[in-house]
Order: structure tokens, then sequence, then C-alpha cells
């Protein structure tokens, strides 16, 4: 054990710049925090993990002095020195923007749309610093060369509507840093954001961690993203503080039960993983239960555990968990299980074969009956197969045209060009047109469960609509498979007559999943179907997704489609990567996830921030720079030239040749496989 | 924005086509004989063709609409029937009056419901926000001629500090004697309030719950920056919008205004020229009321684009 390596957490012997001492915020009835106590040390980045409901942003909106409808029922939040509930309005405003500052998690809707950029940052200048015009304008470049903005002049200009996610969210940080805070609060910086997009900011902040004093308050539910940014994590839960520690202490030791959930929980990307998921739900924080608050979800729990005040335990150097039992956490919790490899499929007879398929948005005309604008090019002849049993995903960034492929396959669109067979058969018509047969067997599952579902059914209406239609069930045998399906994924008779609304997210999305497969389906698109739903929930959709295919009488195959690395290491067979309405690499995952890859393909994998991930595998030379190019006007050749790191030149403009380096697998690339072998592999 | 400005006119011209159309068929959709509708059923047959001549109903229809809209865009609106004179210069004249009421109406009414809007916002749930909401209920629900006409009692013949009519000498300029113009201003003013107001107050309450406004707070700017810099440009976004789509409600209003006060707009000219069935009178005023209502909505999308940059490219 290195536990006594590691020395005394930095907060002990400074005045920290931020104190929040016995912090209880309630919102009506609900006790959205409790009792929550943490320091954080000038310099230091301390990250506040937990899922929907946990009450992270609550806290870092009370840190700011912002609570909306909240209000304190116990606690202070000391901020360098002063009680930032005692400070009144005018005090308020003076320490917002200059002492403590925020980074939002939407830069989109954190700026003002009818205000150009510069002005939004130099008006707080003026405001705090008291400069004049110009003074605040040349601070304000300043400011934009340090987020690495080309070109500050023009950006000043702009408003946020002419600037991507990723350049916003530059303009947030430049805002927040202005003044030069001593206390800077990340609320989920980087949710919402592509993968390489995210890289690119986390690499700032933490330069910006690197060159000043500041100190950071990290809200995120991405393990990962803290396990980069921060030295210390504390883990919240339904408003309690239940483990704090250092952060690769905590991490890769946890005590506490649930930390130890959220972490196997976890989609990987460098080894497939038995995924496992919490059950149960967050408890109705109107009633907090006596006891421990993580009681009804834990494995571990005993009587002693619903009853009375569970303590914060200190249990080593800097690091506590709120659990009774946390000495039993690494003895009796078992350990995450490698994946089960699956038979290869290779074999097997294509189920659904897509060939060349393209799709073209034409833009609105500008005057009626005369020329419309620039087509925007969404697919650019895309091929692909799916076999029996098999699961393809498709991954790829906003932009990449993975979504208009899927509502292709689905038949919500239709295609401009190529062929999409299944079983033989062409199925390129709208899903409505298509005979009856080919609805049955093709269903899909949609990212947002909460729009996917009719608020006005029950969860029986819904889920025996098609029974009823595809199958032509009724009476008896409709409610029989109707609860057969319904316990397939795990919500049992009681749901029968439930409204979407009074289901969770989770919950929603089962139905969904069920209302997918009740008609025994053979392919089944989903897209993005965890994407709206907490880690643990996630982990524990994929595994039922993954069951219900083993177990189908149909051989069901998956079109699964999503952003998320970690999890389509988990469930695909085979993975498509694509960039800008093209596949750039095909193949089985295991392939896909070694080197030699695409270019692409491993700018994204650098991208990834992961726990356990040492600090040079985060490769900052594989960065995506510059601006995804329009999809009306994609580049010439390869598609990636004008982001790739490893581009050659000139013969980049021209089309890369296909090559292969297993069985199976191709990539487009004019770099010889052998020579991208010997660049990655040196790193 | 020039390329939205130049597809809102293109669409503009087709609607007004439209519109022409289907005014110019006034005329010949009108069941029966138009010279019986227009004369009555004890005109002589010498009369009947007569009229029939003035309006070139013995021409094929086609070329006839070709003609009366080419004549319309060179400013040639042909003869009133009642007046026999030539209607273009009348319709100038008019058209000129009740420009001056929407217009003072107007001026009187957007800075007024912003005001009111802005501020029931800011104080919602107040006294002062209820007795806002209240007032522009019941003024909403009262029509326009009960307004007028409660207006003429209590400042024309109670107090006597105001003319209760608004009659004015053919070509004197209602400038003339600012007095008339009061109350005619005041009960369209008063008209469209109610919806400005309860636009402007729905349209500052987002913003005010956006997270631009959260951004503008926790940046530390004092409440009247947050208000009036972060909030208002687009909290009255939706306002100008619903100003140039209510513009017909408006001018609605004013027709019956002008009726009521005996102002001579062009609403009033409408109205005498239906009772007295001068048919070219009612198609020019259509076409004139068509026209600046599109023109009134485009206007409204050129602010509107003005203010959000969002729709500027
Ligand atoms: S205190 Fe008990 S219920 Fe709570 S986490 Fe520990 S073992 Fe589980
Ligand atoms: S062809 Fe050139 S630009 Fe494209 S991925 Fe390969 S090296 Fe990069």
């Amino acid at each position: 054990m290195t536990i006594a390596m590691i020395p005394m957490p930095i907060a002990a012997r400074v005045a920290p710049t931020l104190a929040v001492e016995g912090l209880s915020i309630d919102y009506g009835p609900v006790q959205a925090v409790r009792n929550v106590s943490l320091a954080i040390a000038p310099g230091e980045a301390y990250g506040l993990i937990g899922e929907s409901g946990s009450g992270k942003s609550t806290v870092a909106y009370a840190v700011m002095g912002y609570l909306n409808s909240g209000r304190v029922s116990g606690g202070r939040v000391v901020l360098n020195g002063a009680d930032v509930f005692a400070m009144g309005e005018r005090g308020l405003e003076a320490v917002r923007g200059s002492v403590v500052s925020m980074v939002f998690q939407d830069p989109m809707n954190a700026l003002n749309p009818s205000i150009r950029v510069g002005e939004q940052i130099a008006e707080g200048i003026r405001r705090h610093a008291g400069l004049d015009r110009r003074a605040a304008r040349k601070r304000t470049l300043e400011l934009i060369g340090l987020v690495n903005l080309p070109d500050p002049e023009a950006i000043t200009l702009r408003y946020p509507h002419q600037l991507s996610g990723g350049q916003l969210q530059r303009i947030v940080i430049a805002m927040a840093l202005a003044l030069e805070p001593k206390l800077l609060v990340l609320d989920e910086p980087t949710t919402g954001l592509d993968v390489t997009t995210e890289a690119v900011i986390l690499d700032l902040i933490a330069d910006i961690k690197a060159r000043s004093n500041v100190a950071l308050l990290f809200i995120s539910h991405n393990l990962g993203v803290v396990a980069r940014m921060c030295d210390r994590v504390g883990v919240l839960y339904a408003g309690t503080l239940v483990e704090e520690g250092r952060t690769d202490d905590l991490l890769q030791r946890p005590h506490h039960p649930y930390t130890r959930g959220l972490i196997d929980a976890m989609p990987s990307v460098t080894a497939a993983r038995e995924m496992v998921g919490i059950p149960g739900r967050l408890p109705d924080l109107a009633q907090v239960p006596d006891g421990c608050i993580f009681q009804d979800r834990c494995v571990l729990a005993t009587a002693d555990c619903r009853h009375g005040v569970i303590p914060m335990e200190t249990i080593g150097p800097g690091h506590s968990s709120r659990c009774l039992r946390w000495r039993s956490c690494a003895t009796e919790l078992a350990p995450a299980r490698p994946a089960v490899p699956r038979a290869s499929l290779a074999g097997m007879a294509p189920r659904l074969e897509v060939a060349d398929l393209t799709r073209d948005f034409p833009g609105a005309p500008l005057f009626p009956f005369f020329r419309s604008r620039p087509v925007v090019q969404a697919l650019r002849g895309v091929s692909l197969d799916v076999r029996e049993g098999e699961t393809v995903a498709i991954v790829g960034e906003s932009g990449s045209g993975k979504s208009t492929f899927g509502r292709l396959v689905a038949g919500l669109d239709r295609p401009g060009g190529g062929r999409i067979l299944f079983d033989g058969r062409d199925i390129s018509a709208l899903a409505r047109a298509r005979g009856r047969d080919d609805q049955r067997d093709v269903q899909f599952v949609f990212q947002n469960p909460h729009s996917a579902l009719n608020p006005h059914h029950s969860v029986e209406a819904i889920i025996g609509r098609p029974l009823r239609l595809y199958l032509g069930l009724r009476g008896r045998a409709l409610r029989e498979r109707v609860l057969e399906i319904l316990t397939a994924v795990r919500l049992g008779e009681r749901y029968l007559t439930r409204a979407p609304r009074e289901l969770s997210g989770g919950e929603k999305q089962r139905v969904c999943i069920a209302r997918a497969f009740a008609a025994n389906p053979k392919l089944v698109i989903c897209d993005e179907p965890t994407s709206a739903l907490d880690i643990s929930v996630q982990a524990a959709i994929l595994q039922e997704l993954r069951r219900l295919q083993r177990e189908s009488e149909n051989q069901t195959s998956y079109l699964f489609i999503t952003h998320d690395l970690g999890v389509v290491r988990q469930i695909a067979d085979r993975v498509a990567v694509m960039y800008l309405g093209e596949i750039v690499e095909f193949g089985e995952t295991a392939d896909i996830f070694t080197a030699p890859q695409h270019p692409y393909t491993e700018a994204l994998l650098a991208a990834v921030p992961e726990i356990g991930r040492a600090e040079q595998a985060n490769r900052r030379d594989m960065r995506l720079e510059g601006p995804l190019p329009k999809p009306t006007n994609p580049p010439t050749g390869c598609g990636f030239h004008t982001r790739c790191p490893r581009v050659l030149g000139p013969l980049c403009e021209t089309m890369p040749p296909k090559q292969s380096k297993a069985e199976g697998h191709w990539l487009k690339c004019h770099i010889p496989i052998a020579q991208l072998r010997r660049l990655q592999e040196s790193g | 924005m020039i390329e939205l400005i130049i597809r809102r006119t293109g669409l503009l011209v087709l609607v007004l086509l439209a519109v022409s159309f289907m005014t110019f068929m006034i005329v010949n959709v009108l069941p029966g004989d138009v010279t019986a509708v227009v004369l009555g059923d004890t005109a002589s047959p010498q009369q009947a063709a007569l009229l029939r001549e003035r309006l070139g109903l013995n021409e094929p229809v086609l070329g006839r609409y070709i003609g009366w809209l080419a004549d319309m865009l060179r400013g040639n609106f042909g003869v009133s029937l009642l007046y026999n004179v030539p209607i273009a210069p009348m319709l100038a004249g008019r058209l000129l009056n009740s420009t001056i009421l929407a217009v003072l109406a107007l001026a009187v009414a957007i800075p007024v419901a912003m005001g009111l809007g802005v501020f029931a916002a800011m104080h919602r749930g107040s006294t002062a926000d209820r007795v806002i909401t209240a007032m522009t209920a019941v003024t909403f629900s009262v029509p326009e001629f009960v307004k007028g006409l409660a207006l003429i009692l209590i400042f024309g013949i109670w107090l006597q500090i105001l003319p209760g009519s608004s009659l004015l000498a053919p070509g004197q300029s209602p400038f003339s004697d600012p007095a008339i113009l009061v109350l005619p201003v005041a009960v369209v003013a008063i008209s469209m309030l109610p919806y400005f107001v309860q636009i402007t107050r729905a349209g500052m309450i987002d913003a005010f719950a956006s997270d631009y406004v959260r951004t503008a707070i926790l940046k530390g700017m004092p409440r009247h920056v947050v208000a009036l810099k972060h909030a208002l440009r687009n909290g009255i976004l939706p306002a100008v919008a619903v100003i140039g789509m209510t513009l017909g409600n408006a001018l609605g209003g004013l027709v019956v205004v002008e009726t009521v006060f005996s102002y001579s707009g062009i609403g009033q000219l409408m109205v005498s020229a239906i009772n007295a069935r001068d048919i070219p009178i009612i198609q020019s005023t259509v076409m004139i009321v068509a026209a600046t209502y599109a023109v009134g909505n485009l206007l409204a999308d050129v602010v509107s684009i003005a203010l959000n940059p969002r729709l500027r490219p």
C-alpha cells in the first residue's frame, strides 16, 4: 500500500479558498442537499461527482450565493474568508465574477444570443475592474488569445450562434477567467460537447490550473473527466456526501458501495468488462429515510444501516467514507469481471445489407421557385452489413451522419440513393410503405425516452399495440405476452397501469425496449438509447439489451448508434466509425480498439478521459484542431484531411485507398498499414 | 438579412396578387347582375347598360383584370360611382389621415405597453402585476365602439374638454386641430395595449428564466443591467413580431373608430362605400388595407431581424 506516502491534503495546511460547512438546502419539502462539508485549497481542483438528483449543481450554485427557489436550512459557505449568505445583494454582486466565477454546462444557452461575445466578456471587466472601454477591450482580446481562439479581433464581434460549441465554451472560460478569480466553479463544462472537443477544453482547463493558483470546483457525472482533472474527489448521492478522498486513491480503492457501483458502471474503452448497473432508484428526497441514504440499493446493507445517523468515517489519510461497512467494500463486493468473449458471427447470414447509401438535405430556396441553397450532404455513400444475431455499432461525433443513417434504415426517411436490403428484400421505402412483416421485423429505440412514449397511454397499451397490430393478439393471450415482455425488461406487473409520467428515465427506456421487442423483431435500431440516462442506469439497460439479444428466438440483430466509445467497446461485435457522412473504418470491435487504426479513430480514442489512464495516454498530439468542415462543402479526397493530425499533404486531397489489417476489417487512409503501426506504436 | 427580406418581399408580392384577384372578382362573383346590385331593382335598362359600360363589364374578364391591375400600379384607381370623381386623390388624403391616426396610436401604445409589460414581468406576482393583468383583460374584452362612445361621453359631453367628433373638411389636415385626434388615438392605442402588454410580459418572463440571464447575474451584473441589457433585448422580440401580426386587428379597429368619430380616414371611406355599393372604391380600399397589412408585417419582420442576430447569417 502506498497510503503512507500520500501527503496530508493541502486544505489542512493553508486557509482554504472555499469552505462549505454543513450545508443543507431545501426546495419546498425536498431536501436537495443535506449537511455537505468540503474545503478547497488555493490551486487545488476538487471534483464533485454525482448522478441526476445528487444535488451537485445545487451545491455549485450555492457557492456563488445563487439559490433560485432554494432555501438554506443549515450550514454556511465561506468563500475567501467571507460568509456568502451574509453578503446581501450588493456584496454578492461584488464577489460574483471577480472572486468566484462559473463555467456553465451548456454554453450555447449560457451566453446571451443578442450580444456580441466580446461585449459579454468586456462588460464584467468594466464593471468589476472599473476599466474604461479601451482597456477592457484590450483585456478581452488578451483573454480570447489565452483560451486559444484564433483571430481574437474577429471573434469578439461574433454572436453566439455564429460559433461552435467548443468555441463558445472557450468564450465562457475566458469570461470566467477575466478577473483572475480565486475560485472557478465548473458545472459539467464538457457535457454535451463532442469527445474530441471535450479533450481540447479539458487540456485548456488543465493548463489554466497549472499556470495559476485558482481553486477549481469541478462538477461532473463523468468519473473519467474527474479522474483526469482533479486532485481530490467527493461523491454525492441524493444530497449527501458519501465518500471523499484523493482522486487516485478514491477511484482505485473506493470504500463506499455507491462509489464502487458507479465505477463498475462506467463503460471502459480499454477493456471489455461485464457491466453492472446499480439496481433500484433514488429515494424520495421529500421523505429521507432514517439511517443510510443508500440503504435501498446497497448489497451490503444490514439492520444497523436502517436507523440513526451514519457518520463520515476517516478510513485513511484524507480519505473518508459514510458507510458503516466500508471495510467490507474491498472484500465482499465482487470485482468487475472481464466480459465473456462472444462467439464469432463471421459465418452468419447477413440480415441487413446497405450499399452506397446517400442522403442530401436541400437548403430552403431563397425565393419561391428559385434556385435552392447549397445541399447538406448528410450521407456520402455508406455501405455496411449486419449479420444475424450481431450488434454493429456506428460511432461518430455530431455531424457525422450516424443518426441520418439510422433513420433511413428505420424507414423514417427516404434515401437519396443506394440500397437497403433486409433479409434480401429492398426496404428503402418509408416505414409506413413497408410490408407488414418488414414493419414488425425492424424496430427502433430512441435516445429520448421521454418523448417516445404517448403520455396518455398506459404501459400496457403501449406495449400491447405492436402485439395487436402485428401478431393479432387479443384478450388473455395479449395480456400474458405483455406481462412476459415486461418481466423480461425487469418491470413487474404493477407497471401495467402506469402512465409514462409516473416512470423514471430508466424505466421509460425499458418500456421503449419492451415495445420494440414485443413482436419478436429481427433488427432493432438503437439510436443513443442510453445517452439521456445516468451511468448506473445505462449499465443496466445495456446489460438488458445484450440479454434480450441472447435470448431472442429470432437472433435479433442490433444497429447501435452512439457517440460513446466505451459503450461501443462493451456492446458491439463490429464497429463502423463515421466522419462527415462516410465510414472511415469498419471491423471487429477488438480490431478497431487496437493499433493500427485510422487516424480519426485514433484521435477519438485518445480523447476519451478514463479512470486509471496515465497522463501520457492523454495524447495531446492527437487533438483535433479547427472546425468540422461544412457538410454543404465537404473536403475533397479524404474527408478528414483538414483536421487529421497525421495528414501527409496534397496526397490526402485525393481519394484514399481501402486497406485491411485483419480479416473483415478495412480503413480508408493514404498511410500504409505498416507505417500506421509504426507511428502509433511509437506514440 | 438581405436574403430574408428579399424572400419576404417575394411572398408579399404573391399575397397581394392573390388578394387583388379576389377583390377584382367581387364584381364578377356577385350573384345576379352587378348593375342590379348597384342600382337597385328600379333602374332602367339604359342606366344598367351605362353602368356596365363604365365598369367595363363588356370586355373579357382576364383582360379586364390585367388592365385593372396595370391601372392600379400606375396610381389610377378608377372613378367613384357615387361621387363621380377619380378615386386616387381621395384615397391619398384618406390614407394619410388614417396613417396619422395609426402611427400616433402605435407611438403611444408601444412604449406604454413595453413599460407595463417589463414592469409586470420584473415584479411578477405582485399587486402591480395583478392590477396590470386585470386591466388588460378588461380593456381587451370591451369592443372599440363602446370604448369610443364611453370616451366621447366622458370627455366630449360631460367634461367638454375634447371634441366628441373628429369631422374634417375635405383637404383639411388633422393637425390643423390636434384636439380632434386625442380621443380616436386614445381608443386605438387602448385597444392595442392589452395584447402588447401580455406578450411583452410573457417574453420578459421567459427571458428572466433563461440561462443567459443567470449568467449575467453570476457575472455580478447589477439588477438593472441584467433587466435592461440582457433580458430586454431578447424578451421584446416576440412582442415585435406580434405587433406586426396584430396590425390587421388594429386596422379593423381603425374602421370602427373612424366611423364612431366620423374621422375621414380610409376605414370610414370603406364603410360608406360599402353602404353606397360604390364598387371601385370598395376594391381600392380593400387593396390599400391589404397592402398596408402586408407591408406592416414585412416591417415587423425586418425589425425582428435587426434586433435578433440569430436570424442573421
Ligand atoms: S451504511 Fe450500510 S447501507 Fe449504507 S452504504 Fe454502508 S453498508 Fe450500505
Ligand atoms: S488519408 Fe491523409 S488525411 Fe486522411 S486520414 Fe489518412 S493521413 Fe489523414
